[in-house]
């Protein structure tokens, strides 16, 4: 399951939390709550624009309601992933969801 | 009806942020108006403003700081300031009935500024996600609700710049009647972006510089007076019930007797001399004291043509012949327009000027204008002319004419 693009994308969305929330390196476990670490629904919504301009993503509002830390890198993962496939597939490259 | 009595004053002001540093800087005119640096300002036919020494990120941490506009900052920190000149400690069930009443003109606009400079200067959808939490008008009476925890009413009142003298005497309509018990009130103001400036420019109500020296720009009631100067900052108060005051031994600044509040129901824009009238006259009513025991108001003196005539008509027909014995104070000289926190300042600085029985001067009157007649206090504060009683007069665009009535402690 943590496959080296997972850890990357981890790696990266970590310093994201870090230079926005100002938290610790060590507070981002994957079980951690974000919003026990500041990170509410106002953060979340600042996260999510800090995490498309960072991959080059366009998320759906269902970002939102992700609440640890793991499962926002998992969705990330996830949603890199299925551009990495769509990508493969040049007839669809056109509605590829990417950077704005 | 209960006595109210003012017990904690804070200010984010452009004259200073100590009290004592405040009232003197208005007694001896100094002024907190200068050249504007902000990005853009060449764009101004004259950048002015009173600006505030302030740096929100010393008095919040990361994570509410991005949450905050300025206005929200000043707000929060001049409240922090006034409870703690209060020295009031509420018990839980007492902040159930502590409310917040707060005036502002112009909402968070630094940051929806901002915000358009995105969207639209620079094509991008990249908005801050918080622009309306920061730019909503209630957000900085909310914040001191947060922070206090106080849970009775938390009311933004928005009537340009009568606004905050509109929280105030709203706050002591509530204490007077006994449905609140203690009040934080006031208002605050940062309408410093380059969007607001240029649109009250455009508006031709602010002043040209004074080539001479910039800090001269606003000359209320003098003839060459040429409009007003953007300013910025906050100014609460604490007021409770007079016997709540007396029983907890807390210090008292003055009393708010009275409160007078009309709507001119005419014009957007002109200043109407009924109006103005009928708040003073509603003010002296609700206090329930004679005309003869005004013995000195600070007017609303903002130095545009239209004001300043009609706030001298105004004064005129309330106080008749004893209208030209009656000094009269425009402080905004010296510390500019703050808009939706203006009342709230100039409330503050005749509550000093009661306490040191000081009329504060009106700086840079140098021609006297026919149509503004009356005793302005010219130029040098006059000590032992501030009385007992005073009137501290707001009024707005959109009509709001709100008259606070205020009493030194004996």
């Amino acid at each position: 399951m943590t496959s080296l693009t997972f850890e990357d994308t981890a790696k990266r969305i970590r310093s994201l939390l870090v230079k926005d929330f100002k938290l610790d390196t060590g507070q981002l476990t994957l079980d951690a709550r974000l919003d026990e670490l500041g990170v509410d629904s106002i953060g979340m919504a600042e996260l999510i624009f800090s995490i498309e301009d960072e991959f080059g993503l366009k998320l759906t509002d269902a970002a939102v309601q992700l609440s640890t830390f793991g499962e926002v890198v998992h969705f990330i993962d996830e949603a890199l992933a299925d551009r990495h496939a769509t990508a493969a597939l040049p007839s669809k490259a056109q509605a590829v969801p990417t950077a704005t | 009806m209960r006595r109210v009595a003012v017990t904690g004053i804070g200010l984010v002001s452009p004259l200073g942020h100590d009290v004592t540093a405040v009232f003197e800087a208005a007694r001896d005119g100094h002024s907190g108006i200068h050249r504007l640096q902000i990005a853009g300002a060449h764009r101004l036919a004259a950048p002015l403003a009173a600006t505030v020494q302030f740096d929100g990120t010393q008095h919040f941490d990361p994570l509410q700081f991005r949450l905050l506009d300025r206005f929200s900052q000043f707000a929060v920190v001049a409240a922090r300031r006034a409870l703690a000149d209060a020295a009031c400690e509420l018990s839980d069930a007492q902040r159930d009935r502590a409310g917040v009443f707060l005036g502002n003109g112009m909402g968070g606009t630094l940051s929806m500024d901002e915000g358009y400079q995105t969207l639209y200067g620079e094509n991008s959808d990249r908005i801050k996600p918080t622009m309306i939490l920061k730019g909503m008008h209630n957000a900085p009476a909310a914040w001191i609700g947060i922070e206090n925890g106080w849970r009775g009413p938390n009311l933004t009142y928005s009537t340009a710049c009568s606004s905050s003298s509109v929280a105030i005497g709203e706050a002591w309509l509530r204490l007077a009647c006994g449905a609140t018990d203690i009040a934080i009130a006031g208002g605050c103001e940062a309408p410093l972006s380059l969007g607001s400036l240029k649109a009250w420019e455009v508006l031709r109500t602010l002043a040209s510089e004074d080539t001479a020296d910039a800090t001269r720009s606003c000359k209320p009631f003098s003839r060459n007076r040429s409009g007003m100067v953007l300013a910025e900052g906050a100014a609460f108060v604490v007021l409770e019930s007079w016997d709540r005051a007396l029983a907890r031994g807390a210090r008292i600044h003055g009393e708010l007797i009275g409160y007078g509040l009309t709507t001119d129901a005419s014009h957007i824009a002109r200043p109407s001399v009924d109006g103005q009238a009928a708040a003073m006259t509603a003010a002296l009513a609700s206090a329930g004291i004679a005309a003869e025991e005004v013995d000195a108001i600070n007017a609303h003196g903002t130095g545009t043509q239209a004001n300043d005539v009609a706030e001298t008509a105004a004064i005129k027909r309330v106080f008749g012949a004893r209208a030209t014995q009656i000094p009269i104070s425009a402080t905004k000289a010296l510390h500019g327009h703050l808009l939706g926190a203006a009342g709230a300042l100039e409330f503050v600085l005749s509550l000093l000027a009661l306490k040191h029985n000081t009329a504060l001067p009106t700086m840079h009157l140098d021609v006297p204008d026919p149509e503004c007649d009356l005793d302005y206090v010219a130029a040098v504060a006059r000590a032992g002319a501030a009385g007992r009683t005073m009137l501290s007069n707001s009024f707005a665009f959109g009509g709001t004419n709100a008259v606070l009535a205020l009493r030194a402690v004996d």
